[in-house]
């Protein structure tokens, strides 16, 4: 399993490979690390961005190498997928990639540490034991630290390496520990993007296209040049540098927004007039044709979903350092490997020389897997010859989103004499992801958003139409508007038959399925629907993972989600729960309102004023069943998205034509 | 704006005399991050609309980004940083207690809104919470391990177990 180990400087270093990316063909490693002191540093291979890999890192090392959670000093990887396998935060991957690996690495590391005792002692490995940081047999202790150096000139192939089981885990699935970030966070050290200015720095503040896709036509500078503290001012070319417009590079931010202030541009091109209500029609009348169906068709809806911003608490922001042999950029970004690879590319430089440093992500939701402030940050150090932090304003941040698309969906439905389903139709009209080429596909937006969780055989249909703005990954993609207007329009059917929501669904699970099992979990937990509620059902399987959301509302507000969910093993609880509470709570954002629109070519919105994100006042109690389970470790950062909205949505009691629900879409 | 007259300005925060030179009308959260080195007031929107930056002046939560430089005069300025040495303050403990970041970004904020709110109201019900950090938004969805963390600190300021 040992693919490279090495002794540097009384240093032990383990890595072992990751699965294998057939599709790349990387060779990729992950480090677990142990100096003379026994002190023990782990290298994170993927950013955090809120979603908990650090603690989860940290949780499956110090399980495997039978040390306290507080025992492991934890690094952040910078960006070289050679050397850390793929590092992309996204499609709820992390936790599912890194397990494996990590336990292996930190098992492999006990394993040596345990068989150079044994060798010193002259015992059998078997008789020893790996505990608190010491190996053990009888009375005889050795700490870590004293058999690094054994350890590391050990040959690994002759010692066999074992994984600690579930059942003798104490920290794994156990913890009652909040995240590893949870002091820095609330004393104020924690640094994010924001917070990295390189000595020497500058700084700029840009200003975007007054309307989608709008060109620089002229440019009078002259007056934000003359504001003090503005160092250069230059005009940003789309092609190569974000998404265009003007850069002011000043010594201090508010200098920067004085000098975007005070310059004079004419913009061209691009689509001065585009509305979201034009865009809204087109796609409904660009719904694919309903299939034949095997009977009469008993109910049809249309649903018509609008576009969301991401808008995460920490605005877009990259620093970047341009040298004559190469460049150096600082970032919240969810792929530091693949970001440092494409600025290779994009700059014909040697990846040797392109170093990226990710740093903590005041929230990503699928925006930082985009480089556009990165390129922004380069193009203006270039400019400076000195290291440049580019800050986005929020107003900037929501009208220069690559937004989740609108879509238009169309349900019908055969049912039986009882009103159950037996055959349904699902046709949708939306626009491909443009910040990549591989979604511009139906068949691919079809397979990343279908995950209908029920037995009833039919027909889902994707039509594309060229998306009229920037458009991309916002928690569980595709997903998110498919299983909506599926829920939504079975909620609707078993409304018409009288039938029991649950009951409805347990009648369209198999009787021993995971989803089954939730289901019937979360229903237990919820209990009798109260006098003067309503409530919403909805299931979900996806990333190898299954959830059942009940929603129970009463006059018009949410006041009470369960959610049970089945990840296989959920390794860190508290972080199980809160990633739950955060789809929870998109959900009744989503669902309560917030949606942007477009008027004018421009996005209205332009801060938390006006996206109407949901308030601590609009947060339901949330309570979530972690369902034991013997499956495989699943994902779960994008689970609870899809079935907490549809949920919340019928639970509103109101009739559900779209999302937001009682609100124009558009 | 252009060419405002850059001028001194004394600065009492989190208990130390600090002196910053910038124009009169710099938003206060810029001279605390970018001249005094206090990176805990987190820029979130600059219009006053998220809290991110949320800080104490005179006892009171503030926004600092929609607060000058000038305005701050001679007023006592208490950022996260300036809450306790090492995170033992009630309602950072109560905050590691219920484990609430995610992402973390708007925590300060949260902690410090808290903070101002338990000093007006030792006691606050669900409603006094929900009114008192309306304002402070988290895009990660913690709210609900916030206000349980808001009652943990009332119990623990009050010297509860």
């Amino acid at each position: 399993m040992i693919s490279r180990r090495a002794f540097l400087g009384g240093v032990l270093v383990v890595s072992v490979p990751l699965p294998a990316h057939a599709a790349t063909g990387f060779t990729p490693n992950v480090f677990v690390r142990l100096d003379a002191r026994g002190r023990i540093t782990v290298t994170v291979p993927r950013p955090e961005t809120g979603q908990g890999v650090r603690t989860t890192v940290a949780l499956l090392v110090a399980e495997e190498l039978a040390v306290g959670l507080d025992d492991v000093r934890l690094e952040q990887a910078y960006g070289d997928t050679a050397r850390f396998g793929s590092q992309l935060v996204a499609n709820s991957f992390s936790a599912r990639q890194l397990t494996q690996p990590m336990r292996t690495a930190a098992a492999t590391a006990r394993c040596l540490l345990v068989a150079a005792a044994a060798q010193r002692w002259g015992v059998p490995s078997e008789e020893c034991t790996a505990r608190d940081g010491a190996v053990r047999h009888g009375h005889r202790v050795l700490r870590y630290g004293s058999l690094v150096r054994d350890a590391a000139a050990l040959d690994p192939a002759t010692v066999p390496v074992t994984l600690t089981p579930p059942e003798r885990w104490r920290l794994l699935g156990r913890t009652r520990a909040g995240r590893v970030d949870a002091k820095a966070i609330v004393t104020g050290k924690a640094r994010y993007g924001i917070d990295t200015r390189p000595a020497g720095a500058l700084v700029a503040a840009v200003l975007r296209p007054q309307w989608i896709g709008a060109l620089v036509d002229t440019l009078d500078d002259s007056a934000a040049r003359a504001v003090p503290g503005v160092v250069a001012v230059t005009a940003l070319d789309p092609a190569t540098s974000g998404q265009g417009g003007v850069a002011v590079i000043a010594r201090s931010i508010p200098e920067a927004l004085r000098g975007r202030e005070a310059l004079r541009v004419t913009w061209r091109g691009g689509t001065p007039t585009a509305d979201s209500r034009v865009w809204l029609a087109e796609l409904e009348t660009a719904l694919p044709a309903v299939p034949a169906a095997p009977g009469p068709v008993a109910f049809e809806a249309v649903y018509r979903l609008p576009l969301l911003a991401h808008a995460p608490m920490e605005p877009m922001n990259a620093t970047a350092h341009v040298t004559a042999t190469g460049l150096t950029v600082w970032t919240p970004t969810q792929d530091p490997g693949g970001l440092r690879a494409s600025l290779a590319r994009q700059f014909e430089l040697d990846p040797a020389n392109v170093r990226v440093e990710p740093t903590l992500a005041g929230g990503a939701f699928g925006r930082r897997i985009e480089p556009d402030p990165v390129l922004e940050a380069i193009a203006c150090s270039r400019v400076a010859g000195a290291p440049v932090s580019v800050l986005w304003t929020r107003d900037d941040d929501m009208r220069h989103d690559s937004y989740r698309p609108m879509s238009v969906h169309r349900l019908s439905a055969v049912v039986d004499a009882a009103g159950v389903p037996t055959w349904r139709a699902h046709g949708i009209a939306t626009w491909p992801l443009n910040v990549l080429p591989f979604f511009n596909d139906p068949a691919i937006v079809k397979l990343n958003g279908d995950h209908f969780p029920y037995t009833v055989p039919g027909a889902v249909d994707v039509t594309l139409r060229p998306a009229p703005l920037r458009t991309g990954f916002w928690r569980a993609v595709y997903a998110g508007h498919f299983l909506y207007a599926e829920e939504n329009f079975l909620s609707a059917l078993g409304q018409r038959a009288g039938l029991d929501q649950v009951d409805l669904r347990r009648r369209l699970l198999p009787a021993d399925s995971r989803l089954r099992r939730v289901l019937d979990a979360a229903a237990a937990r919820a209990g009798h629907v109260r006098p003067g509620f309503t409530r919403g059902v909805a299931c979900h399987h996806d990333y190898g993972s299954v959830i059942a959301v009940i929603a129970d509302s009463s006059d018009g507000e949410v006041r009470r989600v369960t959610a049970a969910v089945d990840v296989g093993s959920a390794l860190h609880p508290s972080g199980v729960r809160a990633q739950v509470e955060g789809g929870v709570m998109d959900a009744v954002s989503t669902v309560s309102g917030a949606q942007i629109t477009v008027r004018e070519g421009r996005v209205v919105q332009s801060s938390f004023r006006d996206y109407a994100w949901a308030r601590i006042d609009r947060a339901p109690d949330i309570d979530v069943v972690i369902v034991p389970s013997d499956a495989p470790i699943g994902g779960l950062g994008e689970l609870a998205y899809p079935p907490a909205a549809a949920a919340i949505a019928f639970a509103s009691g109101q009739p559900v034509t779209g999302m937001p629900v009682g609100v124009d879409v558009g | 704006m252009k060419g405002a007259a850059v001028g001194r300005y004394r600065l009492h925060v989190n208990g130390e005399r600090r002196e910053v030179d910038v124009p009169s009308e710099t938003p206060l959260l810029w001279a605390l991050r970018e001249q005094l080195g206090l990176l805990g007031p987190k820029y979130g929107c600059g219009v006053g609309a998220c809290g991110a930056c949320t800080s104490l002046v005179d006892g009171q939560a503030a926004r600092p980004c929609i607060t000058t430089v000038a305005e701050s005069q001679g007023r006592r300025i208490t950022t996260i940083e300036g809450l306790s040495e090492d995170g033992d303050h009630p309602v950072q403990r109560a905050w590691l207690e219920l484990d609430v970041a995610q992402c973390g970004y708007c925590q300060p904020g949260q902690i410090m809104s808290t903070v101002a709110l338990l000093a007006a109201n030792p006691d606050p019900d669900d409603d006094a919470i929900d009114v008192a950090l309306r304002d402070n938004v988290c895009r990660c969805g913690t709210y609900t391990r916030v206000r349980a963390a808001v009652r943990r600190a009332a119990q623990l300021k009050r010297g509860d177990r």
